[in-house]
Order: structure tokens, then sequence, then C-alpha cells
């Protein structure tokens, strides 16, 4: 059985069940579903490129704030204590509990700044026109990182620690706190704006000419 | 397959979709690389089944210390005081605090079990053939991706209450060695789904015609 050299780039598979179909031309904002299994195959979003810019640009501004400044703080008979995000690593580091430092660092700073900058890097060099075959690999891999950032996860930790401290001590709110909200918003927005089949498109068309 | 259209896979027409741009390629030989972003493709997922299984056994085998080490250690007045993920939550009952415990029981206790749990009919579903609608299936696998990080929640609660609560003589609270295993069982988790193929769901239909 021999396989004729046929182009399938007219066709589409579901990421989910490998079900065929043929790949439907989109209109920006249109999402195209799978016939056999409901889920979504294929998605144009709007003016994909220059809203992640922005988004990914602000985030990263954000960044400083949220990281070095007080999250939340304690006051108790006449004693007082704030920490932040790097105050917690410290901590941890200070106590031993290198894994959970580590993982901390990881899920709550190094990822997430990793793809807001990438976020910024790709949407730069498209919108330069400037595709190299090493922005494909880059690319690629940002994908890897999609399911491994925690930032919405450590807000709800901040609220239940909140609601915790509360019966102990008297807390006040830092200004990190804030930043940190509006960073894990530039964060969420971040993968709602980037268009990865357009950016593939492109890649895949920049790399051939 | 009498109620669902008819629809061809990509694996019947000896095409393999990139998992990571999307892209068909025709499959020829091992360790073939994608045409467009040059990832290692396949019809499937490597070994998705065994290394799945792997992880999930390794995330059940750390759930144990995780339950059983205490992952706080509160020190008040000098008299220090351990408890585990569910001691934690008993106090909370006792004091009369029902949505946090809710919450915590929830996500550091429910979540984790749940996912193993998932992820073992997932494995066995898929082993034994089962007829069990895939698209219900389906659901329950993006189930547990989604659920994967929000198990971390105990962790930073722990990170950032041993950060802020540091008064010196009068309390503090320090993180205890189950807080290490409990991070361990959800990253292990975290794998666990990364490394199953959801498109492993839908194969058995196609055997049936």
């Amino acid at each position: 059985m021999s396989v004729e050299p046929v182009s399938y780039d007219h066709m589409i598979a579901c990421p989910q069940c490998d079900g065929l179909s043929t790949k439907p031309l989109l209109m920006e904002g249109q999402k195209a579903v799978c016939k056999r299994c409901g889920g979504k195959v294929m998605e144009r979003k709007r003016d994909p490129i220059r809203r992640t810019l922005a988004v990914a640009l602000a985030g990263l501004l954000l960044l400083l704030p949220a990281t070095v400044l007080p999250l939340i703080g304690v006051s108790a008979v006449g004693l007082f204590n704030q920490a932040s995000l790097l105050d917690c690593i410290a901590i941890l580091i200070a106590n031993d509990y290198h894994l959970i430092a580590v993982s901390l660092t990881i899920f709550t700073l190094a990822v997430p700044v990793i793809r807001l900058l990438a976020a910024l890097y790709i949407s730069w060099c498209i919108r330069t026109k400037r595709i190299t075959p090493a922005l494909v690999h880059f690319f690629r891999s940002y994908h890897q990182l999609d399911s491994w950032t925690m930032l919405h996860v450590f807000l709800l930790g901040i609220m239940v620690s909140m609601y915790k401290l509360v019966a102990l001590a008297e807390l006040s709110i830092g200004l990190g706190l804030v930043a940190f909200i509006l960073l894990l918003i530039c964060s969420t927005l971040v993968s709602v704006t980037l268009d990865k089949h357009y950016i593939w498109e492109q890649l895949e068309n920049g790399c051939e000419q | 397959m009498s109620s669902e259209p008819q629809v061809k896979t990509a694996k019947q027409a000896g095409l393999g979709q990139c998992l990571k741009c999307h892209k068909l390629n025709v499959i020829t030989h091992k360790d073939q690389r994608c045409s467009c972003c040059q990832a290692k493709i396949s019809l499937r997922k490597y070994r998705s089944l065994e290394y799945t299984l792997a992880w999930t056994i390794a995330a059940i085998i750390a759930f144990f210390p995780a339950n059983l080490y205490p992952i706080m250690i509160f020190t008040s007045l000098g008299s220090p005081e351990a408890s585990t993920i569910l001691s934690g939550i008993e106090t909370f009952i006792k004091l009369g605090m029902y949505p946090v415990a809710l919450v915590v029981f929830i996500a550091s206790f429910i979540v984790p079990l749940g996912k193993m749990l998932g992820l073992l009919i997932l494995i066995i579903t898929v082993k034994t053939g089962s007829k069990v609608d895939p698209k219900h299936r389906t659901q329950l696998y993006h189930l547990v991706e989604f659920l994967g990080p929000w198990s971390m929640l105990d962790v930073f609660v722990v990170a950032l209450m041993a950060a802020v609560v540091n008064l010196g003589f009068i309390t503090s609270i320090e993180a205890g060695p189950g807080i290490s295993y409990f991070a361990l069982m959800v990253i292990f988790t975290m794998f666990a789904a990364e490394s199953f193929d959801p498109r492993l769901l839908w194969d058995n239909l196609n055997n049936d015609d």
C-alpha cells in the first residue's frame, strides 16, 4: 500500500477525536466545531497581533510591583508583618522547603513571565514580518507552558489565607495585591487574544517564501 | 456507529495531526517530524497509556504522605501545633467557617482524589474497549485537565501564611513536610493528564464499523 503524495492543506483533524473535515474559511471572531465530538477545531480571533502586543506589554509592566510589593499584611498586639510574593519564596528557602520554593517560583513567576515575553516577541516578529525558522521552534515551545501557569490558583490561595487570618489578626491589603490581580488579568487575556492558528499560518507561509 | 455522523478519522487516512501546530502530515515512518513546526509526530501519542498509568500510580503513592504528614505547623506562645490537610478542615468546621472548609476540602482532597480516579477510569475504559459514550469520557478528560493546577491551592496558602504570620514569639506559621508530597502529587497528576491522548477514547468506535 503506497501513500500518494497528496497535499492535505485543505483538511483539518479534530484534536480530540481525530475526525477529519475540510478546513473551514472563517471570518474574524468565528469558530468551527467538530461534527463528531462537538469540540472546538479552529477559531479565528479578532485583531490578534495588536491585541496580544498590548496585553503582553501591560502584563510585563505590572510584573515588578506584583512581585515586590506586599500582598497582604497582618497586625496583632502592636506587631506588624507583611509579605510579598518574593518574601514567600524567601521564607520557604529559609525553612529548607526547596521543592515548594522552586514550584512556587516556576508556577507563579517564571512561567507567567516567559509566556508574556514570548507572546510579545512572537507578535512583534509577525507584525514586523521577521519570520525565521528559529521562531517556529520558539512558538512550538510556547505551547508547552499553557497548563503550568498558576497565577489564578495563587489568587485563590491569597483569598483563602485572608479568610484564615481574619480570625487570628487584623488584616491589611497591600498594593502588591492590586498589581497581582491586574497581572493575572493580563496573563489570562494573552491566551484569549493570541490566535495560534493565525500565527502558525503566518509562520508556515513565512518559512516557505 | 449508528447515530454518529460518518466521519473518517485522520488515522484511517494514514494522517497524523501535529499536536503543536495542528497541521496534518502523512505518516510514513517512525520518529517523523512535522513538516510545519518540526515537532515529533505520530498517529497517537507515544506510549500514552503506559505513561499516564505510571504518573497516576506515582501520584497515588504521594497522596498518602501528603495526607498523613502535617502540612502546617502553627506556633502560638511557644507551643507548636501541627495540622494535616484533613485536621485543618476539621478545625474550620469547629470554628464554624463552613465556606472555607468546603473550598479547602474540595480543592485539596476531593479534586486530587477525583483526578486520580478519573485518570484510572480513562485508562481502564481505553484498555478494555469500553462502549461508554466517548463524548462523556472526553468531557471527563477535559475536567481532569482543567482541574490540574487548582489543587496547588493549599501549597500556596501555606507558603503565603508562613511568610505573613511571623510575629516573633507570639504566633508563627511554618510549612510542614506533607506540603512537599502534596505538591509532588499535583505535579504528577498534571503530567499524567498531559501524557494521555484523548483520541484513544474514540478509536474503539472505529474498529466496529
